[in-house]
Order: C-alpha cells, then structure tokens, then sequence
C-alpha cells in the first residue's frame, strides 16, 4: 500500500514548550489509525500541526504528504492538498453562514483543480446530500457557522464539512467528546460512508466508545509526545481495560 | 482594500432601476426638481438643570440655525424616493436640506451622494430631518466619493410623538468626511435608530459625533456604527446619550465596533451616557479590533484562502449593519456595493457602466 502521510522524529510544541518529542508515524492508503493517550499527552499538538495551525514552532524533524514537504504549506495548501482536520472545539464565525462558508472552501479546493465554481444549484444539491449523510436540518446552511449549535451539531457540521471536501486524510480529533449514543452513531456512520481504498483517517480519542463504531486496523498509544505502543485494533480493548499506566515506564 | 480605482465619468447620470423609485438630482446644491423654499429652522435645542445636594448641573444643547434656503424633500408613502446629489463644476459647495415626514405613514428615502472626478470638492451640508405625525420614515444615505473630497454634514433630527426614524448611514468612500448628528426625541413613544457603517482606507479619514437627546418619556434609541479601516486611515466616533429628568421609561443602546486589518489604521471611540432620570434602561460599548486567529485558522483549513478568509469576516462585521437596511433590494445592492470595495474593484452598481453609489 502506498505511503499517505509520514512523520520523521518531529519535534514541536508551544514557545519553549516542547510537546512532541520524536514522533513517528506512517499512514498508507486505506488505513484507519486511532491515536489513544491521556490528556497532555500531545494529541491535539499533533492534529493541529498537520493541519498547519501557525501557533506552533516545529523544531525538528519533518513530515511529508503523498511526496510534498507538508511543514513548509500554509493551511489552505494542505487543504487542497487532501488534509482535513475534524476540530475538537469548531469555531463559532458569527455573520458568516454555513452556507457562504462552505461554497467558498469547494469552489476555493475547484479553483485549484482547475475546475469552474459550482452554480448555487449545483452546490444546493451536492450540500443536501452530504447534510444527509450526517442527518443535518437543511435549515442550518443558513445559520451563522457553528454558532447556536450544540456539541453533537458542531460535530455534525464537521462531519458534513469533511464529507463535502472528501480529502485525502481526515483527522479527527476527539470527535466523539460530547456526544451521545446517537449523534455517536450518526458521525461514526457518517465517516464509514466516506471510507474508500485510496483515503486514510486517523481518529484520536480518549475512550474505546468510539472506535466500536469506527473501526481501526491499527491502534497507537502516545504517551509524553512520542508513540509507547502500536498494534491492532485489540489494543484498544487493553486500554479501555488497564488504563495507561503499564505504558507509564 | 488596497487599489482602490475611483474612475467617475464625465457625464452623469444614474440608471439604475430601482423598483417603484422616482429620481432626483441635486447638482452642486442646487436643484431643479425639488423645491428651494425659505424654510424656518428645525428646533432641536434642549436645555434643563437638576438641583443636587452639591450643586446645581445644568445641560444646554444650543444649535445655531442656518440660515440660507432648503432644498425640501417631502416623501410620498407610496415609492421610494431617491435622491442623487453630484458635485460637479464648483468646488466648493454650501446647501441645506429638510426632509419632512409629517403624516402617518410610511416612507421610504434613498440619498446617494457622488463627486463627478477626483477633484477637491468641499462640501458643508445641512441635513435636517423631522419625523412626525406618527410617520415612520427609513433613510438610507451612501457616501460614495472621490478620496480628494471633503464632506462635512450637519445633521439635526427631531422625531415627535409616536413617530419612528431609522437611519442607514454607509460611508463607502470619500477622502476626509465628518457626520454630525444631533437628535432629539422630543414626545413620547418616539423611536430613532441610527446605523452607520463607515469603510476608510488609504489616508482617508471618517469622524462621527452623535448627540442623542431623550426628552421624553417612553422613547427608545439604538445606534450600531462600524468601520473597517486599512491603510493608514483614521476614525473617530464621539457618541453621547443624553436622558433628561423628563425622559423616564428611556430605553437606548449604543454600540461602536471598529475592525481594523492594517498595522498603521487608528480607530477611537468615546461612548457617552448622561442620564438624569432614574427609570431607564441604557447601555453602551465599544471596541476596536483585529481578525480573531482562531476563525482565520479554522477558515485556512478548509481551504478558504487568506485573502478571502479576511473578505468572509469584514463581509459579516458589516453584515450586522447592512441587514439593518429594510428594503431588501437596497440592502443586496448595498452590500455588493461593499463586497467591491472590500475586495478593491470599482465600486459600480450592478446594472449601470458608470460609477456612482
């Protein structure tokens, strides 16, 4: 299987803080990964690196995706590129709809293609399907981005984000925290859906909970900025039960 | 907004349809259309004093009359009227003008105004405006100028008993203008809401100073004024609510938000609340600032570019204002008028090849 996503030995944090501390990591074509750890342990530093978020400092190390040096594009380079990022707290843009939002990310990712804008009927079309996908109310395409929603319809609308711009490899991080049994379900079927030969998703979280309904083939366990253990989804099973202080030595 | 082009033609005239319109133009204050009449000065003055333990505090509002003729716009309930004011051949201009909503009912004013070049034109303008009779007029007035112009409007406002005003004050380009606007609600169940949204790059310059008086019981006030600023362009908003003792069951908001996206623009704001009556709901705010870099981050990471990304947030800074714009033809034609202007094209009504407001 080809090679999607490969980290070398990166090193990164917040100012003087040093999160990540030798990771690596390789994602192919086809596979679904779950990264497990405690809190502090560098979850989120990782996901929100991918995705390019500029308040972190890299200081060694590189990451490359499908060939490209990631760490010298800018976000909405990676964006095009096929990253998404499933954010763990979705920001709030008030003034902005969901629906002004969303048609200026597609036709900025067609731009690139070299492909017209879509027609508002055209898009119309394409934003009722994908709403469908996650079981989402027409009725918030014209709602301020993420503002009044609920955890479980913020997560929705990452769901309904990610199934519109159909990238390469999906991030997402802690997605299933603040949902319940059925918006659990809904995202989970969501991303199945979206699942093919030749995409990847890496789910981070802290419970087993989710991984019921996403299934990984392969399951890490980060613990102080670098990878302590990798293995099969039984992993998880193993966390879930003994909790990660045998990983603790 | 950097690149602005200004290119007006050199003969004018607006065609742009809008429905139900019926058309005025006002060339370097003067008017062939519209009445010139001598007309008596709208009376706004206010003056009062409230013994305190300490002293005696005394307020006194005293606006000096002007003195030459008006050009008088009275509206008729049943279409809206626009009036295009150019400026032309003079390069200096003085004028008056009364706008009087007398009768029940509703009225509907467009003012567009434009210089015809980019030449120094200074303009001193009297606005004066009275609503009453329990009519309820909206007014909506573009400012959409050469950046060699020089605009300085005075305004006086009184709306009487039951009577409503709403006011739509979008500034879309000029090169130094200064709105001030004295208001007085002087009977009871009076309503005004004054709305401004002011964009100002390169080194133009925007001063709003508001006074709003409540002079009566059971009124109510709201002011929502923004400005987006880049370059070096520079804003000041001086905004002060007046209740007098008389003005109880008052309820007035305030509010001045200033968004600026360049390192050298200077937005100030100085909101005011003077309040000598004890049964009043009032509040005021203001802020300057930048784009938030978390909405900038979560916008870049679905793909929408920077540039764009910046476009997206000021269209919904301004958005708060111009939804406030009731005729939904005006308000579309309005806020793609400003989606050019964020974006640096020429600021042309769709619809017309020449450039005006």
């Amino acid at each position: 299987m080809s090679t999607l996503l490969e980290i070398n030995n990166l090193h990164a944090g917040i100012g003087e803080k040093e999160i990540l501390k030798g990771l690596n990591l390789v994602i192919r074509k086809g596979e679904v990964h779950a990264i497990m750890g405690r809190n502090g342990s560098g979850k989120s530093t990782l996901s929100a690196i991918i995705a390019g978020n500029p308040n972190y400092t890299i200081t060694e190390g590189s990451i490359t995706f499908m060939g490209q040096d990631l760490l010298k594009m800018s976000p909405e380079e990676r964006s095009w590129a096929g990253i998404f990022l499933g954010f763990q707290y979705p920001v709030e843009i008030p003034g902005v709809t969901n629906v002004n939002f969303m048609k200026t990310a597609v036709n900025e990712h067609r731009k690139q293609k070299g492909l017209p804008p879509l027609t508002a009927a055209e898009y119309l079309k394409m934003m009722r399907e994908k709403m469908a996908f996650v079981e989402m109310d027409p009725s918030f395409s014209s709602r301020g981005v993420n503002v009044g929603f609920s955890g479980g319809e913020k997560k929705r609308n990452e769901v309904f984000q990610m199934a519109m711009l159909s990238p390469m490899l999906a991030i997402l991080d802690e997605t299933d925290s603040g949902l319940d049994v059925d918006a659990l379900r809904i995202v989970a079927n969501g991303v199945n859906r979206l699942k093919t030969k030749d995409n990847a998703f890496v789910v981070i979280t802290h419970y087993q909970r989710l991984l019921d309904y996403i299934v990984p083939d392969i399951v890490h366990v980060l613990y102080k900025g670098r990878i302590v253990k990798t293995a099969g989804k039984e992993l998880a099973a193993e966390v879930e039960k003994h909790g990660y202080e045998e990983f603790e030595k | 907004m950097e690149g602005l082009k200004y290119i007006p033609d050199k003969k004018f005239e607006c065609n742009v349809e809008l429905t139900g319109a019926e058309k005025f133009y006002v060339w370097d204050g003067v008017s062939k259309e519209l009445p010139c009449k001598e007309t008596e000065a709208l009376q706004c003055n206010v003056s009062f004093s409230v013994p305190t333990r300490m002293k005696e505090l005394s307020y006194r509002a005293d606006i000096a009359a002007a003195a030459q003729e008006a050009i008088v716009i009275t509206p008729q309930t049943d279409r809206l009227t626009q009036i295009i004011f150019v400026r032309d051949t003079l390069s200096a201009v003085s004028s008056r003008v009364r706008i009087n909503c007398r009768e029940s009912g509703e009225y509907n004013i467009v003012l567009c105004y434009h210089t015809n070049g980019n030449h120094e034109y200074s303009t001193e303008e009297q606005m004066e405006i009275i609503v009453s009779g329990g009519a309820k007029l909206d007014l909506v007035i573009m400012q959409n100028e050469g950046a060699l112009s020089n605009h300085n409007t005075d305004f006086k406002i009184r709306v009487e008993k039951d009577s409503h005003l709403s006011m739509n004050l979008i500034t879309l380009h000029a090169g130094k203008v200064s709105n001030k606007i004295h208001t007085l609600l002087s009977e009871s169940g009076g309503q005004c809401n004054l709305n401004g949204l002011y964009l100002a790059d390169g080194k133009q310059v925007i001063d709003t100073k508001i006074t709003l008086l409540h002079d009566a019981p059971e009124c109510a006030s709201a002011q929502m004024f923004k400005g987006i600023l880049s370059g070096e362009a520079k804003s000041k908003f001086e905004g002060t609510i007046v209740v007098t003792p008389k003005g109880q069951k008052t309820e007035a908001y305030q509010a001045n938000n200033n968004l600026l996206t360049s390192e050298s623009a200077r937005a100030s704001s100085d909101p005011r609340l003077v309040i000598y009556a004890d049964d009043v709901k009032c509040s005021h705010g203001s802020t300057c600032g930048s784009v938030g870099d978390e909405e900038m981050f979560y916008m870049r990471s679905r793909g929408i570019s920077e540039a764009e990304a910046r476009i997206l947030q000021q269209q919904a800074f301004a958005g708060a204002v111009l939804d406030k714009v009731s005729t939904p033809e005006l308000r579309e034609r309005i806020s793609r008028l400003v989606e050019r202007r964020l974006r640096g094209e020429d600021i042309v009504c769709a619809g017309c090849g020449k450039r005006c407001c």
